[in-house]
Order: C-alpha cells, then sequence, then structure tokens
C-alpha cells in the first residue's frame, strides 16, 4: 500500500514539474524559441548582420546629428507628457525593449516631422505636435516611429557595401587582432552608416511600403494601448489639409498622405470602447501639455 | 524498491527540466526578472547585457526563466538565444592604446567606435544624446498615467 502512494507521490511530482515548465504550450519552448530567433535571424540578415548594442551605438550618433540640425525644446511639461505617451506606446509594441530602451525629445521647430534613430531615440518636431489634436493622435504618431525602430528600418538604409565592407574586417579573424588601421576603418563605416540614415531620415525618407507597414504597426500598437486607432486616420487627414500649404518635413520624407489613409482604411483593428471619461481625462492632460 | 522509485522520479523530474530548458541572453543594458508576466510586475532580480538565462516556460510573449535562484518573467524582446559579449570586454585595460582598440573593434560599432567618431567630430552634440536617455521616467508615474487615462497595462 505504501509503495502505491510512494509510486502515486512520484508520478504527482513528475506531472507538476512538466506542467511548471510551460503554462501555456506545453513543451513547446524549444520550439517557440526557436521560432523567435529564426524569425529574428531573418530579419537581421535582411537588414544585414548588426547586433542590438551596434545599433544603439549607431543611434546615438543620428541622434546627435539630427540634435546639430535642430534645437532641442526646454519645454519641460511638453517633455514629460510626450515621454509618458511615448513610454506606454512603447511598451505595447512589437519590440518593447531595445538595447538602450526608447526616448522622446522635442525638437525647436515649427516643420512638421518627425525622426525614429535607430535603436530607440524618437524625435517629434513642436510642429507636429501642435498638428495633433488629442492625445490619441500624438500617440499614433509616436507608434508609427516607434514601428519603424521595430521593424530596424533605419539599419535597413545603410548601403549594403558597407556591410561587405564591415564583415572584411569584423569577419572571422580574431578581435585581438585587429590592427589600429582596421579600426580607423570601422570608424569610417560607422560615420558612413550615420550619413546613409540621417540622409534617409531626413531627406529622401523610408520608402512606400516601410511607411505603409509603420502605419499598418502603429494602429496595432494603439488597439493593444487601448487608445483609438482611428486617430491615425484623423490625424493623416489633418496632415494632408495642413500639408497642402506647408509642404517640406514629413510631406517631403514620406509618401502621399491621401495613399497612406487609403492603406489603412480597411485594416483598423477592434479596440473596443473607450469610457467617455478616459477621452476627457486624456485630452483635460493633452491640453495641459500642449499650450 | 521504494527508494528505487524515489530515485527513478527524481532522474525524470531533472530529464524533463533539462529537455524543456534553453539558454537566453540579455540583449539590453539592463532589464528585470519580474515576478509575473507584466511589464510592471514586482522584480524578483535585475539582469544586465550578457547575463545568461535558463529559459523553462513561455505564456505569451514572456519567457519563464531562471536567473541564480530566482525564477520569473522576462519579455522575448529582451532576450536572445545567441550568446554576446560581456560589457566588461570593452572595458578592458590593455597595455597598448592599439590592442585596447582592438578589442573594442571585434565587437563592431562600439564605445570605442563612438569614442574615435567623438574624437574626429568634436561638434556633434552627444551631450544632449546622454541628457534626452537620462530623462527619468519611473515605472510608478508611467502606471500612473495608464490608469488616469483610461488605458491598458500591458
Amino acid at each position: 500500500m505504501m509503495k502505491k502512494y510512494v509510486l502515486l507521490f512520484c508520478c504527482v511530482l513528475l506531472v507538476s514539474t512538466l506542467i511548471s515548465c510551460d503554462t501555456s504550450n506545453f513543451g513547446n519552448i524549444s520550439q517557440h524559441i526557436g521560432t523567435a530567433m529564426t524569425v529574428a535571424d531573418a530579419t537581421s540578415k535582411a537588414a544585414r548582420p548588426i547586433s542590438e548594442e551596434e545599433e544603439y551605438y549607431v543611434g546615438r550618433a543620428v541622434a546627435a546629428k539630427i540634435l546639430g540640425s535642430y534645437q532641442l525644446s526646454t519645454d519641460a511639461v511638453l517633455t514629460r507628457y510626450v515621454n509618458l505617451v511615448g513610454k506606454t506606446v512603447a511598451l505595447n509594441s512589437d519590440k518593447p525593449f531595445t538595447y538602450g530602451g526608447y526616448h522622446f525629445a522635442i525638437l525647436e521647430t515649427n516643420e512638421i516631422n518627425a525622426f525614429a534613430a535607430p535603436g530607440g531615440t524618437i524625435f517629434i518636431t513642436h510642429g507636429m505636435i501642435r498638428t495633433t489634436a488629442s492625445e490619441d493622435e500624438l500617440a499614433a504618431v509616436i507608434a508609427h516611429e516607434v514601428a519603424h525602430i521595430a521593424k530596424r528600418d533605419g539599419i535597413s538604409a545603410i548601403k549594403s557595401a558597407r556591410w561587405t565592407q564591415a564583415a572584411t574586417i569584423i569577419g572571422t579573424t580574431a578581435a585581438k587582432n585587429y590592427t589600429s588601421g582596421e579600426v580607423s576603418q570601422l570608424v569610417g563605416l560607422f560615420e558612413g552608416s550615420i550619413d546613409d540614415i540621417f540622409k534617409t531620415l531626413v531627406v529622401n525618407g523610408y520608402s512606400r511600403s516601410q511607411e505603409y507597414s509603420a502605419d499598418e504597426g502603429a494602429l496595432q500598437t494603439l488597439a493593444k494601448c487601448g487608445y483609438d486607432p482611428r486617430a491615425l486616420s484623423s490625424f493623416l487627414k489633418r496632415l494632408e489639409q495642413r500639408g497642402r500649404s506647408s509642404g517640406g518635413g514629413i510631406m517631403q520624407t514620406h509618401p502621399g498622405t491621401a495613399d497612406r489613409i487609403e492603406n489603412i482604411s480597411g485594416k483598423m483593428p477592434s479596440s473596443g470602447q473607450i469610457h467617455p471619461r478616459a477621452i476627457e481625462a486624456r485630452m483635460a492632460r493633452f491640453s495641459g501639455a500642449v499650450r | 524498491m521504494m527508494k528505487r522509485t524515489l530515485l527513478l522520479s527524481l532522474v525524470l523530474t531533472f530529464i524533463a527540466s533539462a529537455v524543456f530548458a534553453e539558454t537566453v541572453t540579455v540583449i539590453t543594458k539592463e532589464n528585470a526578472i519580474r515576478e509575473y508576466a507584466k511589464f510592471f510586475a514586482p522584480v524578483k532580480a535585475n539582469v544586465r547585457y550578457g547575463d545568461r538565462l535558463e529559459a523553462f516556460a513561455t505564456e505569451g510573449d514572456w519567457y519563464k526563466v531562471k536567473y541564480g535562484p530566482s525564477i520569473g518573467y522576462i519579455h522575448r524582446s529582451a532576450v536572445e538565444k545567441r550568446v554576446v559579449a560581456s560589457p566588461a570586454s570593452y572595458s578592458r585595460k590593455g597595455s597598448s592604446v592599439s590592442e585596447s582598440e582592438a578589442a573594442l573593434a571585434g565587437k563592431g560599432f562600439n564605445p570605442q567606435v563612438e569614442a574615435s567618431y567623438k574624437k574626429q567630430h568634436p561638434e556633434m552634440k552627444f551631450y544632449l544624446v546622454d541628457s534626452v536617455e537620462r530623462y527619468p521616467v519611473p515605472d510608478r508615474d508611467v502606471v500612473q498615467f495608464i490608469v488616469a487615462g483610461g488605458l491598458r497595462q500591458p
């Protein structure tokens, strides 16, 4: 009888251990991690071989270059507000964590634009913020930029020839065998990469498909946050009206706004009912911060 | 017989854990192992870039992991299966400049490449980038913001 109890106890112990191994998809951890890594690896190869850490350092230099062209805002209230909206959005994105985290800053210019430096630093211009009419619309703008970071669009702007060169330098040689000349070549590639990204962000813009994809990613993120995804559409409509008269900025670097509106029109995710009190609370804090 | 059965069960338990476990590496500067699979769950342990964790389950976008004596959750975007170099290797003090440079260059674009770039471009406003990165946004403020705005806690 005693033996039976011991055997039963052992079975229970084994089963409970196996269950604790996976609370959702029993036994699939290898498969899950494997699949996640395969996707990540494929993305990495498509964009070129660069680690999250390297992306962070490239992004810091791109951010420094942007701050050489625009003045950083000192509006403390607005900076805090944009950071809170930004953090909320980033946590609900496809990539809540980057090597150095997400950071949000405002550029003191009337130009209507926003830039996502690789790795997670997002700049939004005062002109862009003033074009939004609600917190949900501001969140839509930020969600679009976060999507560019999650998809590593900035890094994909680096010319492929640079990666060929970088591979030659980094290659298979052990790190300790690099010469100062090779280090100097890496710095040259670093500078070239920064210029490629800066030119794409500020002058040429991303491809139409990258912009559409960032808009679609933003819709999903907004819905996950509890923001109204239709805010992206309403913002783009207002942008289109403003853009006709202003030109430059985002109108120069992004595909036709009417095309972007059409692209997302049939892709609105369900976000559920937003309580009127929540709408009021958001509008009150938006009005308080965006003066 | 009883002892043998107990031993067998312990062996099977060990094998089951080993079969389902994977080692993942932290790829963010710093992160946390949380008590449950939520961003603002209590922190059980702090981890840094390069720390290796034993992942033995998934829950949505989170891995259930073991790090030292701590068991908890970490988001999948904070880890990778590959092994990454520890930042300590970057601060290794070589006997000559070239050795130090080489150690860093081996990692591609890294702190030393940035340092060399800064030297060549003193006009670049890295101090402003540092101030943007240092801007504090405490978790409790984000939670309050989410709740006050009727948003969903991730």
